[in-house]
């Protein structure tokens, strides 16, 4: 991500090395040979999740408090809030941290934040909080709304949410400027409140694209709060395993993945030179290339798994649905190695102008003296941890795809059924490892 | 476990495809624009052209050794702003004569140089 003339994203990682990338494809490979033939041949995953060790009671009582919720949703108001001053009255210029807050701090952020605890937008999120506070103030049952949510609209809310902020992020003109950003917060705002007081707070589950976001990634976390209120440690492959297909949840995933190939593919300089030769205006030429490419990862996986639904006697729409989840962690390992320094680097360079929302020169978090430091990070070492990352991700995958396909196909077919999903997948991460290496 | 023939063609087709466009991308991307850069004396020069809209040569990867000091000349038909991402080098630009930033390339990264009127990317810095 580069945005013009306002700071983020000044700095880009250099290309991996050729030997990196290769090295990344044959170990995806084997990997994937390893998984087809030899590991088990019933599925494991997912189950009624008895595998978890709970915590121990107090902690149990704790975190499942009222005010324990309170305490998080009162801390995600305030940070909005805080936000907004910048946003809405600080100075529309380099120093200001809006930009940095939302792209960086915020959109990268719950990457981490999600990995390690879980759906944590879902408490956090502003608008939840401000709708629930609403719903008490009029004594109205924040669940019930005019109408019931319709079932069919599953997660395409959140897809076109999720669309229209890579699109702001990776095209829209100016988009490091604070109108731009206000506008289209403006615009998410309304819609999601919106949403809420027509179909009740169960709108934000599936319908507001980084609730939708937190709560795919936190699927991977160790721990996990269960339906019945039981705090604990888990597998995170039973996490992801328990993702339930539901309309949209293909393309959600999809637009993930194939917007953070786009922000890689419109780095590299052949992509450059095509858009600045060519006589149509750029944020067009970026729409275009930003649909091309989602449309080509979401081909992909349709066709693959239509074709595993095919030998195993499956519809193509069920397999879809019930193997979106195992595109999450290859999704993810891009994210974290597409974005890793400049969380870091920019992340810091944030919380440092974050101190001083409306540049009077005042240091209210007393943290606007903060240098920026790589950490040790050399070339060397990020390309090994982008990598790792990716390769991480491309196992999850593949072993969250054999144990579905297991419990879907008939034993006769499940081996011969799996190639196309295998051959997707690898293909998904040398691309990635490509794009790393060319872009 | 029998080995199937079908699924190692999968398989060996998956590696010869991977390999292929691993390989293809190593040969496109040899081609970079160092036609427009010279080293003189330890001195990384660049000279960038912008007629019309149109940048000469046209944008490509230019490498740099870390503590290499780096000379950019930008000659533009229209009056516009250079500058260098990252290290945040500007040079204004007034229309025919030509411009340069120099400075020490000190820090490690892919930094893209772009004029700010017409958002055009002149090159990118790759300093390793």
């Amino acid at each position: 991500m580069v945005l013009l003339a306002h700071g983020v994203g000044g700095r880009q990682d250099l290309p991996i090395p050729f030997s990196a990338a290769l090295a990344g494809a044959v170990i995806a490979l084997l990997v994937s040979f390893a998984v087809l033939g030899m590991l088990w041949t019933e599925p494991r995953l997912g189950g009624p999740l008895a595998r978890i060790r709970p915590f121990s009671d107090l902690f149990q009582r704790a975190v499942s408090s009222q005010a324990w919720a309170w305490i998080w949703r009162t801390a995600g108001l305030v940070v909005a809030a805080y936000f907004c001053i910048g946003l809405v009255f600080g100075p529309d210029q380099v120093e200001n941290p809006t930009a940095g807050a939302f792209y960086v701090l915020f959109w990268v952020g719950l990457i981490p934040a999600s990995l390690l605890f879980g759906p944590v937008w879902r408490t956090l999120n502003p608008l939840r909080t401000l709708h629930l506070l609403a719903s008490r103030a009029l004594r109205r049952d924040p669940d019930a709304g005019l109408r019931p949510l319709p079932e069919g609209l599953g997660y395409w809310p959140a897809a076109a949410g999720l669309f229209a902020f890579v699109w702001l992020e990776l095209v829209a003109p100016d988009r490091a400027t604070l109108p731009v950003i206000g506008i289209w917060l403006g615009a998410y705002a309304a819609l999601m409140l919106a949403g809420a007081v027509v179909f009740g707070a169960r709108w934000f589950d599936k319908g507001d694209a980084f609730e939708a976001y937190s709560g795919l990634i936190g699927r991977l976390a160790p721990v996990v709060r269960r339906d019945d209120g039981v705090v604990a440690w888990r597998n995170s492959l039973d996490g992801m395993s328990g993702l339930r297909p539901a309309p949209g949840l293909p393309v959600l995933v999809v637009v993930l993945l194939g917007s953070t190939m786009y922000d890689s593919l419109s780095g590299a300089p052949a992509w450059v030179r095509f858009v600045q030769e060519s006589p149509l205006p750029g944020p067009v030429m970026g729409t275009a290339g930003l649909v091309v490419v989602i449309g080509l990862v979401l081909a992909a996986f349709f066709g693959a798994t239509a074709l595993a639904g095919r030998r195993g006697a499956t519809e193509p729409r069920v397999m879809a649905g019930e193997l979106a989840h195992s595109i999450v962690p290859i999704a993810v390992g891009y994210l974290v190695a597409h974005y890793y320094t400049l969380f870091l680097l920019e992340g810091q360079r944030t919380i440092a102008l974050l101190s001083d929302p409306l540049g009077t020169g005042a240091d209210w978090l007393g943290t606007a003296g903060w240098t920026v430091g790589g950490l040790g990070n050399t070339p060397a070492s990020i390309a090994l941890l982008q990598v790792t990352v990716i390769i991480i991700g491309h196992v999850l995958g593949t072993v969250l795809a054999h144990d579905r396909a297991l419990a879907l196909l008939p034993r006769r077919t499940a081996v011969a059924g799996q190639i196309p999903l295998l051959v997707l997948m690898v293909v998904y991460t040398v691309m990635g490892l490509l794009l790393l290496f060319a872009a | 476990m029998t080995p199937n023939p079908a699924r190692f063609r999968s398989l060996l087709t998956g590696l010869v495809l991977g390999v292929g466009l691993l390989g293809g991308a190593a040969a496109c991307s040899g081609s970079s624009a160092d036609t427009a850069s010279s080293t003189v004396a330890g001195v990384k020069e660049i000279n960038v052209t912008i007629a019309a809209k149109s940048v000469t040569p046209p944008p490509g990867r230019i490498d740099v050794t870390k503590g290499q000091t780096v000379r950019i000349t930008v000659t533009s038909d229209v009056a516009d702003e250079a500058h260098v991402h990252g290290y945040d080098k500007a040079a204004s630009l007034q229309p025919g004569t030509p411009a340069t930033i120099e400075f020490v390339a000190d820090q490690d990264g892919l930094f893209e140089v772009e004029t700010h009127e017409s958002g055009l990317q002149l090159f990118q810095l790759a300093v390793r």
